[in-house]
């Protein structure tokens, strides 16, 4: 298949003498929204304690085991830096993820924050976690905890405990993960009582430090006593007491499930050693030689990443080439056009990532010519989805399933077309359709919303809500999701009675000042930090970044698949060429 | 030799960025027309001198009305 993929069509072009004079301010804009972004990920790093003070402890901070466990080739791809969807005092889950290599081998990592309550449970952890080991699930990589885990906030227990996707599931999704063959490897660290004992004891080999000690509840509970009512002083006395013989002497510890349970399968001394296990380990775990499954030498793209600070408007009225964009993220900037005259709005083609195939789907923008939609009286505009680009994309979908072709979409649309026109083009039917078509693949995916993620076409083009197969979801500083335009949402919510208010005569200023109050909400519940913290998008990336994430999730999705298509017995890239 | 510069879409012209006797570079922006809600900018075709400026701005225009002439 040589002749398919070696050299493929170019496309994209160099920008022009006047593209980049006109786009000068795009950049400054899009620079500083991306510094704001930077600014709250830093506050994120620096919460808790100082690492300073964690260091004199004898400890490493999370973010020190992670630099020296992962690979020094900047693969590292952090996600969820500022998911905080309970708005936690403390900025964060206390979760650290993300995917990156080890020992040269594609990983999902995660470890606690032990710089904050020594890594303690906190609300909205356990749905961080859930994106974590779905991440391992869908990619088929393994799991890497750094576990340091005081168990729960006692005093916010009854927002995280309990409950369908509370604190304790990690536990039977670790044993899920397990039994579908994927690895969870566990350094431990610290004092991991209750949850945090089943933290440790869940994963599949367990490396820990000297120092740690794992169990089913820890000093404090062990010294505690059954309720009695209340407490007085001479209870408080006894407390005392107890407390410091357990701190002195807390259960689980390397004595007992090292030298007695034998659960631990390795101590070491020093804390940089439990990390070098782990490394010893990633070096086995099942991978297959990346020549395997290229089709291609890696490449870089054709033309300078940067470009796309110019080529993505910050403000979302503006039109610009999806097609340019896209040439700046894949290899050469080459690509097969999948029916390429049908179903203009929309982008389906074959691309090539570090020399390894992938299909793109991405919202083009813009006037779509006379005549389309076909269906229509009135013009079709790219950002929107109309019967022939819904048509293309579930043949695109269904293809790339029976080849095994990862799939990277690219949103920025308004939505699907609306009107008893669209619905006579049977646009509902359609969308269905096109969910229907990618929950019935079961290959990987991951989405980039480059601006715009509204209405059900968010859901239809690859997003998290409506598919298994996202395995993760990209922002940028452009990005908004909602489920329509604020001004559109106050129009629809307050229409009927701005009618009322007028046929009864009354003034219309109260009304005009609550349509302004909703669209305000929609606005400020929509830009790109909202989508973060709420875990709308899983991270958001400075533009000259998403290829970094592009090759990550492309390396990781051919690490181990699942399934296979062997490259001479693809179809798609067939009836490309007809 | 002159060039005439064409509405791409029907829709508003919201922004006209050129007078009589402006000199302009090929792929400056040169107005603005919005339609559906979104801005699309109409770009010089070629290096040149405005000889004429046939739409102003709030004129609703028609696909492939002359919006200028270059010269």
């Amino acid at each position: 298949m040589r002749p398919y993929f070696e050299k493929m069509d170019a496309f994209g072009v160099k920008l022009k003498k006047g593209e980049i004079k006109r786009t000068e301010g795009n950049i400054k804009k899009i620079l500083q929204a991306e510094k704001e972004i930077k600014i709250a990920v830093e506050k994120v790093k620096n919460t808790g304690f100082s690492t300073e003070k964690i260091n004199a402890r004898g400890q490493m901070t999370v973010w020190q085991r992670l630099s020296y466990l992962l690979d020094a080739d900047d693969t590292w791809c952090p996600l969820h830096t500022l998911y905080n969807p309970a708005d936690n005092e403390e900025g964060t889950t206390n979760v650290i993820d993300g995917i990156g290599k080890i020992s040269g081998k594609w990983a999902v990592v995660i470890g606690f924050d032990n710089k904050v309550m020594a890594g303690a449970w906190l609300p909205g952890q356990s749905e961080n976690i859930l994106r974590v080991t779905d991440l391992a699930k869908r990619l088929n990589i393994p799991l890497v905890w750094l576990v340091n885990c005081s168990g729960a906030k006692l005093p916010d227990q009854e927002k995280f405990y309990a409950n369908r996707r509370g604190a304790g599931t990690p536990f039977f999704r670790h044993a899920e993960l397990e039994q579908m063959g994927i690895p969870v490897l566990a350094g431990i660290y610290g004092t991991n009582p209750a949850g945090g004992g089943y933290q440790s004891i869940s994963p599949t080999i367990l490396f820990a430090h000297k120092n740690c000690n794992i169990a089913v509840g820890g000093a404090g509970i062990v010294s505690g006593m059954a309720p009695q009512g209340g407490f007085d002083v001479e209870m408080a006395e006894h407390l005392v007491e107890k407390a410091k013989e357990h701190k002195a002497k807390p259960p689980g510890s390397v004595k007992i499930h090292y030298d007695e349970t034998g659960f631990f399968r390795y101590v070491y001394e020093k804390e940089e050693q439990v990390l070098d296990g782990l490394k010893d380990y990633m070096k086995d775990i099942p991978s297959y030689n990346p020549k395997f499954f290229r089709v291609t030498k890696p490449c870089k793209p054709a033309y300078p990443e940067d470009d796309i600070m110019r080529l993505l408007p910050l403000e979302p009225k503006k039109i610009y080439s999806f097609d340019q964009i896209l040439s700046r993220l894949v290899d050469a900037g080459e690509h097969s056009e999948f029916r390429k005259d049908y179903g203009p709005e929309m982008y389906t083609g074959l691309c090539k990532i570090d020399g390894f195939l992938v299909a793109c789907i991405g919202n083009r923008q813009g006037y779509l010519g006379k005549g389309y939609p076909e269906y229509a009286d009135y013009p079709g505009f790219g950002g929107k989805l109309y019967r022939q680009g819904l048509i293309k994309m579930n043949e695109f979908v269904t293809l790339c399933n029976r080849d095994r072709i990862p799939i990277i979409w690219f949103q920025d649309t308004s939505g699907i077309d609306v009107g008893d026109i669209a619905e006579k083009a049977e646009l509902l039917g359609l969308g269905q359709s096109l969910i229907y078509s990618i929950q019935q693949t079961d290959i990987p995916m991951m989405l980039v919303v480059l601006r715009k993620g509204s209405a059900a076409a968010h859901y239809i083009l690859g997003g998290p809500t409506a598919n298994r197969h996202n395995a993760f979801t990209l922002g940028t500083a452009a990005t908004e999701i909602y489920v329509m335009h604020g001004e559109t949402a106050a129009v629809a919510s307050y229409a009927r009675r701005l009618v009322k208010e007028k046929q009864a005569g009354n003034d219309l200023q109260g009304v005009v000042d609550k349509m302004n109050d909703l669209a305000d909400k929609y606005h400020e519940k929509s830009r790109p930090l909202f989508c973060a913290k709420t875990g709308l998008v899983d991270e958001l990336v400075s533009l000259k970044d998403i290829r970094k994430y592009i090759l990550a999730f492309a390396g990781s999705a051919y690490q181990n698949p699942k399934s296979i298509c062997p490259q001479h017995q693809m179809i798609l890239p067939r009836i490309i060429k007809g | 030799m002159s060039e005439n510069v064409l509405a791409p879409l029907a829709g508003k012209i919201i922004k006209v960025n050129i007078e009589k006797g402006t000199k302009i570079e090929e792929d400056d922006e040169i107005f603005i027309i919005e339609a559906m809600k979104m801005e699309t900018p109409v770009f010089a075709p070629c290096d040149g001198i405005i000889k004429d400026v046939k739409s102003r701005k709030g004129d609703e225009v028609e696909e492939d009305d002359l919006l200028a002439i270059i010269e």
